[in-house]
């Protein structure tokens, strides 16, 4: 149990310490917050992506080997403290962690334990034997919650190695590779409820899956908390943004009309070292003094479109674009038009969620069982004079137990003898 | 209906203050009639308590759980009641002397937050929510009489065993045993908690388990707790060992519902 606790201990300080820092950026962003020296030391101890460090699944395996080695080890002795617990003569000839009291009247005693149900036997000398014995299962507690972390961390691992997941986006009308699936990914449609303050209530995507080798192709809506399956991958309408069409026009005629999601970059059809990159968009448009550009509002009443322009991979220039303002570029004439909202999916196949699912479902029971059912045994033999001698056990009751047990005796008339002194059976 | 819950969220204020007053009134006093008003006084105020959050979830037409001034309310009220319980269980007045400053902190950082009504975003629209926020205020308010039971216990080995305290605190291997109950109720609600919250972000983000700040501050909680638990099986540990690591386990439960708010955002930055 030692290594158990420190593995814990040394988990939870894991745990807290990765929360810290940023996960997932790359070394110019540490270098930024923390200095050279702090950035290398993270990236060195993979600190950056923590929970998928060497180090943090070495832990995590050592957890799962001392659960598994616990449970194992456990068991049979478990086993054989289980079956001694549902036994009589097991119970007479064990004096420890015994409460005991004498009196006439059993029955009365077992009632006010809330154990009316004993069964009589006899002793090997023809004594009378009342025996009742309740919440045996609650001896298993720890055992099946550790069972049933073991299975919850396995199939989390599992998940990870085998399971997949996708971010596709899109503005409505827009089809998307599906990740190395060969399957594509087409949003029929994107609508978004909005309240009378501006504020979102529910978006909703429609989608097609095709998949183009087998020629076939299923469709489904997707919404945020309602989730849709197609092709044995589960949708999920987990955010979104804005996007916008940009119309670019070579001297005066047209030259391309694309769809372009927000933090996508657009290359000019015959002049693909000319880059226009679509920073952001601003549905409400203000500028705020000291702060930058803002949205007011949800609602596209003043849209501006902030941009950037590359030529060879130099930036050329930045600005805002409101409403149906044109940018010039030598001969090009570039216009944003028609803001719309794109979707944001995320796309997953996990054939090990059932296996995490029941192992919390599990760990739940195990401690259930552990705190709640309080495996007691009460043990009544007569004596030659007439007078019982009741002894109760408790595995996890303790002092409450026997206080428990001291006032049903008193209230039964019996008269309470000390711990541990029936040791001769 | 939010002027009515205004006003009684500020009675059950001021009646947690003069409960609390009591509290220390019969401690310093030592006269055990004003922990027997105390603790009437406390029904009363979970009464009013209560009152406060039904007023809230109709007039916002949501459970009242959704925000920081929501939760706080909640949380005091589900320490106001676990404390409530465990006073009269075990017949332990002086708990009560202790609970009530913490209700109070709560209450009043509750009373520090914003009270407005706000619409709920869409990730938040869903049937998980009253599951999994409801447990979590059951399990903060359970680690909180815990907190406060290992403070105790931690106090009861300074005092001596004749006087009022010795008295009224119960002999250590029952305080052990009254803080473990409390601890086992909060560690069954927060293993709860963590699982609907994975079902439910596994239904809205398509992701059970992010490592999420919040989410690893709640495990790192029931890792704290857990080794509470596995101490309490240890010779030698049981007793003050465990009792500390109820301290650092409930300073863990403020951290994850304040701190991880204020310091560590990510996808429960709205909780």
């Amino acid at each position: 149990m030692p290594f158990a606790i420190a593995l814990l201990v040394l988990l939870a300080a894991a745990c807290a310490f990765s929360s810290t820092v940023t996960q997932g950026q790359s070394y110019e962003y540490y270098n930024a917050q923390y200095g050279e020296r702090t950035a290398g030391l993270i990236l060195a101890l993979r600190l950056d992506d923590a929970f998928h460090s060497w180090w943090f699944i070495g832990l995590s395996a050592a957890l799962c080997l001392n659960l598994l080695c616990c449970n194992l080890i456990r068991l049979p002795l478990l086993l054989k403290r289980s079956r001694a617990f549902a036994n009589p003569e097991s119970f007479i000839s064990s004096g420890s962690g015994v409460t005991e009291a004498c009196g006439s009247e059993p029955e009365k005693l077992l009632k006010a334990l809330g154990m009316p149900d004993a069964k009589e036997m006899k002793t090997a000398d023809g004594r009378r034997i009342l025996f009742s014995v309740r919440n045996r299962p609650g001896l298993w507690g720890a055992w099946v919650c550790h069972l049933g972390i073991l299975l919850l961390i396995l199939g989390f691992a599992l998940g990870q190695m085998t399971g997949k997941q996708f971010t596709v986006y899109g503005l409505p009308g827009q089809t998307k590779p599906l990740g190395d699936t060969g399957l594509l990914v087409t949003v029929n449609d994107f609508q978004a409820e909005v309240r009378e303050d501006g504020s979102a209530e529910q978006f909703t995507a429609y989608l097609i899956a095709e998949d183009p080798a087998a020629d076939t192709r299923e469709s489904a809506s997707v919404s945020v908390n309602a989730p849709a399956s197609m092709y044995g991958y589960k949708f999920f309408q987990n955010s979104y943004g804005w996007g916008a069409d940009i119309r670019i026009t070579k001297d005066g005629q047209p030259l391309q009309t694309e769809a372009v999601c927000a933090g996508d970059f657009l290359a000019v059809k015959d002049k693909p070292e000319l880059v226009i990159y679509f920073q952001a968009f601003y549905p409400d448009y203000v500028l705020i003094e000291g702060s930058g550009p803002s949205s007011q509002s949800m609602l596209p009443k003043n849209p501006a479109y902030l941009y950037r322009v590359y030529y060879q991979n130099q930036l050329l220039g930045m600005n805002a674009l409101q409403g149906n303002e044109e940018l010039t570029i030598d001969e090009y004439t570039v216009v944003f038009e028609n803001p719309r909202y794109y979707t944001l999916l995320a796309v997953k196949r996990d054939h090990f969620t059932w296996l995490v699912l029941i192992g919390g479902i599990i760990t739940l029971a195990g401690l259930v069982l552990a705190f709640y059912l309080c495996p007691t045994a009460v043990c009544a033999v007569e004596e030659k004079n007439g007078i019982w001698r009741v002894r109760a056990k408790s595995s996890k009751g303790g002092v409450l137990f026997r206080e428990t047990f001291e006032k049903a005796a008193e209230e039964s008339g019996f008269s309470m003898k000390g711990e541990n002194e029936f040791a001769s059976g | 209906m939010l002027q009515a819950e205004n006003i009684l969220f500020t009675i059950a204020l001021i009646g947690y203050f003069i409960m609390t007053i009591m509290n220390f009134a019969f401690v310093i006093m030592k006269k055990e009639k004003l922990a027997g008003t105390a603790m009437i006084l406390q029904t009363g105020i979970l009464v009013l308590h209560t009152a406060v959050l039904v007023l809230r979830g109709l007039s916002a037409r949501r459970w009242p759980m959704t925000n920081q001034y929501e939760f706080a309310v909640s949380f005091a009220w589900a320490l106001c009641l676990v404390s409530l319980i465990f006073i009269r269980k075990y017949r332990f007045p002086v708990l009560g002397a202790f609970a009530s400053p913490l209700i109070l902190l709560i209450i009043g950082y509750a009373s520090m937050q914003s009270r407005e009504v706000r619409e709920l975003m869409p990730s938040l629209r869903s049937s998980w929510l009253a599951f999994h926020v409801s447990t979590a205020i059951i399990g903060y308010g359970a680690f909180g009489v815990a907190f406060v039971l290992a403070l105790i216990f931690l106090f009861r080995s300074r005092i001596k065993e004749d006087g009022f305290w010795g008295q009224h605190i119960p002999q250590p291997e029952k305080l052990d045993m009254i803080s473990y109950r409390s601890v086992s109720l909060g560690m069954l609600f927060l293993t709860l908690t963590i699982l609907t919250g994975a079902i439910w972000a596994e239904q809205a983000w398509g992701s059970y388990w992010s490592w999420d700040p919040k989410e690893t501050w709640s495990l790192v909680t029931w890792i704290i707790y857990a080794v509470y638990l596995h101490l309490r099986l240890r010779r030698g540990w049981k007793g003050k060992a465990a009792a500390w690591f109820a301290v650092i386990g409930f300073v863990c439960v403020i951290f994850t519902y304040i701190g991880v708010n204020t310091f560590l955002p990510g996808i429960h930055s709205y909780a």
